[in-house]
């Protein structure tokens, strides 16, 4: 009975771990968390991948058959330990999909935040809606808010010609708020090249009143003035705040290049 | 110029470790490594059934020193990522490829692809591209021959384990890259092609796949826990920055086509601890020591990460020291 068991566990592995991928990854696109996970160029292949792993199910399922020899006594260690290593592939990510948050920590954001060292990135360009919403506000009234990102902001630092340009602009930009309530609060966002685990902190500093109940890592929308003050040759986006209120996760939450 | 965008508060040592993170980053990592391991086993796959043994053997050098530049020519013109390339590697052995040259092909495809070096340059472009271009290049290129050389020297059964090695000489689904796979075709199904095809994706894909979930947890660990800036004060030493850059590239294990994005921001790191980075990260670190064991022997890849990195710090310390 137990061998039967057994050898219809070990036929039906394989179907089974290479179901539960696909549906991992399906429900990963489906409920938009594959968003926090990946950048945009990697998400089609995740789909095909999950539909090429049912078909492999369903060829494995159709062109092959459980063992039908008796195993004999003795091997059940080795059986156990073929148990387990299926389990590895099917437990753990499961498990991830389920307890992985939707953002990384600001725990995180401190061991991956780097000192001094934002000029020389190469940080995603603005896009080219970004660019024209940018001319089309100067063009007009200059007290309105031009929405930039915080790569924007960094971006235009880089340059003096753009810094003479663009400081005293009001901008909006949304961003994750870190150390509200410390001495130099920043908005952030997350960079992402390739995935979640390859993300890396912008931030710009925050001045001004930001006063509130904010939790690290909350989602915020900031309107102020762009500020470009250099301290000790170092240039720093600056956002002077008119005011901050808490927003909604983008449907984008990481910048990619 | 330096900026302080990145100068983001609470950046201690001790800012500890966030394990729903680590979830995050582990998930991350195999969603975006799966599709290509599944493409690779359905790669290796076409070339179990469709390649006959005696082709391959035909296109390569008898030289075993040619059959290496083959390997690293190889390398470049034809790009794999490294989960990618692990299932084609042991289909290729198994079809009579020596290990020595696929194993410098598993090595030099990620190391020297024009995508890596296109990446390189986009993210050094306010920095010098073309000397980190060429420097990453010329860098790889030096320490692929080194351990090439070393590999041509090794005997088959030093190298691999046995399941990959007995699989090369003697056919068996037995002795596939995943053992508790037992695969007994149906009766009264004559699709002899689909079936084979079909057992060797599944084989291949649920052999390398759990060296993916071990090495994906390892790297998420570590780049998630592992606070970047214990390395900066590091980097600018002429010594000790292509260690620091060494070490980083084991602990961050990012992919050849990302790698460089993420060390240019690393503006405490000198040039030669950013080489080293970009030179050893590709060849072995935490993950691709653990997808490695799916297919070569401990002993073996511990072989392969000490004279990678030996050779990858020896040859930075040469530039660092330059006159």
């Amino acid at each position: 009975m137990i061998d039967r068991l057994a050898r219809h566990t070990s036929f039906f592995a394989p179907a089974a771990v290479m179901s539960a991928w696909g549906t991992v990854m399906l429900h990963t696109i489906a409920s938009g968390h594959i968003n926090r996970l990946l950048s945009p160029a990697f998400r089609s292949y995740v789909f095909a991948a999950a539909v090429l792993l049912f078909v492999l199910s369903a060829l494995h399922l159709l062109l092959y058959q459980p063992e039908s020899v008796t195993v004999p006594a003795g091997t059940s260690p080795g059986r156990l330990r073929h148990f387990m290593r299926w389990l590895v592939l099917l437990l753990p990510v499961m498990a991830a999909s389920v307890l992985s948050p939707s953002a990384l920590s600001s725990t995180t954001l401190a061991n991956r935040a780097l000192d001094s060292t934002a000029g020389v990135a190469a940080m995603p360009n603005m896009s080219d809606k970004t660019s024209d919403d940018i001319k089309m506000a100067q063009a007009a009234d200059p007290n309105q808010p031009v929405p930039v990102e915080v790569t924007d902001l960094i971006t235009l630092s880089h340059s003096p010609e753009q810094i003479k340009a663009f400081a005293g602009r009001k901008v909006r930009t949304v961003g994750l708020v870190a150390d509200a309530s410390g001495s130099s609060p920043k908005l952030v966002r997350w960079i992402m090249w390739c995935c979640a685990a390859d993300a890396q902190p912008a931030s710009v500093e925050l001045a001004g009143n930001t006063s509130g109940n904010w939790k690290d890592t909350q989602w915020v929308e900031v309107v102020g003035t762009a500020q470009f003050p250099s301290t000790l040759g170092h240039i720093v986006p600056r956002i002077e705040i008119e005011s901050i209120k808490a927003t909604q996760e983008p449907d984008e939450p990481y910048l990619s290049p | 110029m330096l900026f302080a965008a990145f100068d983001l508060p609470s950046a201690s040592p001790s800012a500890g470790i966030s394990w729903p993170d680590v979830a995050l980053s582990f998930f991350a990592i195999v969603l975006e490594g799966a599709p290509f391991l599944v493409l690779g086993a359905i790669v290796s796959g076409l070339v179990d059934v469709f390649l006959p043994a005696g082709l391959i053997k035909d296109w390569l050098p008898r030289s075993k020193t040619q059959g290496l530049f083959a390997a690293l020519g190889a390398g470049i013109i034809f790009p794999l990522c490294e989960c990618g390339a692990m299932p084609i590697v042991q289909r290729l052995i198994r079809k009579g490829v020596p290990p020595a040259v696929a194993t410098t092909y598993m090595l030099a495809a990620p190391a020297l692809n024009p995508l890596a070096m296109f990446s390189t340059f986009l993210a050094f472009r306010n920095q010098d591209p073309w000397l980190m271009v060429v420097l990453r290049f010329g860098f790889s290129f030096a320490v692929l021959v080194f351990i090439g050389f070393w590999l041509i020297r090794l005997r088959p059964d030093q190298m691999l384990r046995a399941e990959t090695l007995l699989g090369s000489v003697r056919p068996n689904p037995a002795l596939s890259p995943n053992p508790g796979l037992v695969l007994v075709p149906r009766p009264g199904w004559s699709l002899g092609g689909l079936q084979q095809f079909t057992g060797a994706v599944i084989r291949d894909f649920t052999g390398v796949l759990l060296f993916l979930v071990i090495g994906a947890a390892v790297a998420a660990l570590f780049s998630t826990g592992f606070n970047r800036n214990l390395l900066a004060p590091l980097g600018q030493s002429l010594l000790l920055g292509p260690l620091a850059g060494i070490l980083l590239a084991q602990l961050l294990c990012l992919c050849s086509t990302t790698d460089a994005f993420i060390i240019a921001a690393f503006a405490p790191f000198s040039v030669p601890a950013k080489i080293a980075f970009l030179v050893a990260g590709p060849l072995i670190d935490l993950k691709l020591y653990w997808l490695y064991r799916s297919a070569f022997q401990p002993r073996f890849v511990h072989g392969l990460w000490i004279r990678a990195l030996a050779a990858t710090l020896v040859i930075t310390l040469l530039y660092s020291y330059k006159p």
